[in-house]
């Protein structure tokens, strides 16, 4: 257990250090940014003063080491747009925003997703599980950002019930949840379903019949445990989609979030900003990835983690 | 005889009449989501042969018109008085090209990486092994930021992403049968004969290989043209003023209280192409067929 911990958290670190790498490389793949910085009658001496203050002048060794240790400090940079401004307080300070929309999202979604599936398989309805198929296919159909403003046309402006943009309060989180959970909810309501249906057929699930256990117990407490796993995964690997669709979701409702950040800096062209959230947002993906491995021995103490 | 079959109508359910075969119940609706592709393609196209097609003409005198009210703008007009239907039938071009595109690209590197690591083996597979875990843990639409921020959007951009992110699907089933061949007499029997390793590539695996190539595009397309218009939305994708259907959501949503139905036919546009191919290759794709236990 020691051990693999141990391999777990420097193959984690060596994800981390890859990604941190090809930030670097394409950070300088752009040239030097003190030309994007200054206004455009700067002359050659203050475009070349600022690459040095930026330290772009040195070789690129230096440079390397540099970010290396300017990281593990917590320095990723400055603004190129904004140079007053570190580019981490930048995304830092539009986390929570994002972190309230995946998370609550997320969470409601694989709810709603544990109970629809239970339902499926105690009530043994074969309708309910079309329900489910047939409207998971056409929320698949139509992309997060229309069912967001959809969402929007009727709740907001037609209804007037919910805020159409802007994060004010929770009454302003229930329309962007809705359009994240629901997609959230399609995925899992699938994996949990057939995953339950794998289990029908298993030993220890005809045991609990043997023993005389409701049907309905046998699958809250039997099935669904062991029908977990493979969701546990998916939603670590998914993670990143998670967050993908949050940055679109951002955009639609206005959200104050890093996917808003992010899309203004591209348009600025703004790297160092760009670069912040994205290892910020790899760093969320191995921690999680970790986390998800190790909680896997938990659920499952067969799982030997050696 | 006829007894027996209205005996068999009253009675109760039975197991075998329940248990349908995998995907046979859903054929119906596998026509319709078809039929439903090629209608919207085929309107796509006849618009762009319509005396009144003019994508990018502005008219500021016919601005916002709703549709179905103007014999000359069918489907209004958008906030600087251009025709919706003409950038509508524009916009599906354009996320039509693109999307054959990507997909195409998908689907050679898919294929040719799954071939060689299937038929190859050894340190290419596990090359290939490694190839696949990186792409399917980078984020397409991160990735496409990082590199928006270097390069400036631009559709080439967002083709080569996409086209370079979601191949993997391709090369499982080409590696896998491409393992489950390699051993066989009409492969063995060339090489002894002194045939190139790629001749008995392209000559006795690929055709084998090929048409499961083009299911998967075919169940592929509908994620594609999401994710296209997603980031045509965020506008990491085909720049204005050249018209998309991501694009058409992302402009009319400014004016959403004044005139809904710009966000809304673009939307039903990407509705009625991703949801056909999500019909339509559903009998390619197996849902859950697993029987349910009963109450007991």
């Amino acid at each position: 257990m020691a051990s693999y911990l141990l391999r777990r958290i420097l193959q984690a670190f060596a994800t981390l250090f890859i990604a941190v790498t090809i930030a670097f490389m394409l950070g300088r793949a752009t040239g030097k940014p003190a030309a994007l910085i200054l206004t455009e009658g700067a002359t050659e001496q203050q475009i070349h003063d600022l690459n040095g203050r930026l330290g772009f002048n040195d070789p690129l060794g230096v440079q390397y080491l540099h970010y290396l240790t300017g990281l593990l400090r917590g320095d990723f940079g400055v603004s190129y747009r904004n140079p007053s401004q570190s580019a981490i307080d930048i995304i830092l300070d539009r986390l929570p925003a994002t972190m309230t929309l995946a998370i609550s999202s997320f969470v409601i979604g694989l709810l709603l997703a544990v109970i629809a599936a239970v339902l499926i398989h105690i009530t043994g309805s074969h309708a309910l599980r079309a329900l489910f198929v047939w409207s998971g296919s056409l929320r698949q159909s139509v992309p997060d950002f229309f069912f967001g403003v959809v969402l929007v046309l009727i709740f907001s402006v037609g209804l007037g019930w919910f805020p159409s943009l802007g994060y004010s309060g929770s009454a302003s989180l229930v329309l962007p949840v809705a359009t994240i959970a629901t997609a959230q909810f399609v995925l899992y309501v699938r994996l949990l379903d057939s995953a339950l249906s794998e289990q029908t057929t298993a030993d220890y699930v005809r045991t609990a019949y043997a023993r005389g256990k409701r049907h309905s117990l046998v699958v809250v407490t039997e099935m669904l445990p062991n029908a977990f796993l493979p969701v546990l995964t998916v939603a670590g690997l998914n993670l990143a989609g998670l967050l993908g669709g949050t940055i679109i979701i951002e955009q639609v409702f206005s959200w104050p979030g890093v996917g808003s950040a992010l899309i203004g800096a591209v348009s600025q062209r703004d790297f160092a900003v760009v670069q912040a959230g994205l290892l910020v947002v790899a760093l969320i993906f191995v921690v999680v990835n970790v986390a998800v491995d190790l909680l896997y021995s938990i659920i499952d103490p067969r799982v030997k983690l050696s | 005889m006829t007894h027996t079959v209205t005996l068999a109508q009253l009675g109760p359910e039975t197991p075998r009449k329940r248990r349908r075969r995998p995907g046979s119940g859903n054929r119906l609706l596998s026509y319709l989501g078809g039929g439903v592709v090629v209608a919207t393609v085929l309107a796509i196209i006849a618009v762009h042969f319509w005396p009144g097609f003019d994508p990018y003409t502005q008219d500021l005198s016919a601005v916002r018109l709703n549709p179905f009210v103007d014999a000359a703008h069918p489907l209004g007009t958008d906030s600087v008085g251009r025709d919706l239907l003409s950038r509508l039938a524009a916009g599906g071009k354009t996320t039509l090209w693109i999307t054959a595109a990507i997909v195409g690209i998908n689907m050679v590197v898919g294929t040719l990486l799954g071939l060689l690591a299937g038929f190859f083996g050894g340190w290419l597979d596990n090359v290939i092994a490694l190839l696949t875990d990186v792409s399917l843990a980078l984020p397409a639409v991160l990735l496409l930021i990082a590199l928006s921020a270097i390069f400036g959007p631009s559709a080439l951009l967002m083709i080569l992403t996409l086209g370079l992110t979601h191949w993997m699907s391709f090369a499982r089933v080409a590696r896998a049968t491409a393992l489950s061949l390699r051993n066989r007499d009409f492969v063995l029997a060339p090489q002894i004969l002194g045939a190139s390793s790629s001749r008995v590539i392209r000559t006795h695996i690929l055709p084998h290989v090929v048409p499961q190539m083009f299911i998967i595009a075919v169940t592929s397309i509908g994620l594609v043209i999401l994710l296209q218009a997603g980031l045509d939305y965020l506008g990491l994708g085909i720049q204005p003023p050249e018209p998309t259907w991501g694009g058409l959501v992302l402009e009319g949503q400014k004016y959403l209280r004044l005139s809904p139905w710009q966000v809304v036919i673009p939307g039903i546009a990407i509705f009625l192409i991703v949801g056909g191919t999500q019909f339509f290759s559903q009998r390619f794709t197996a849902e859950n067929t697993q029987p349910l236990r009963k109450v007991r």
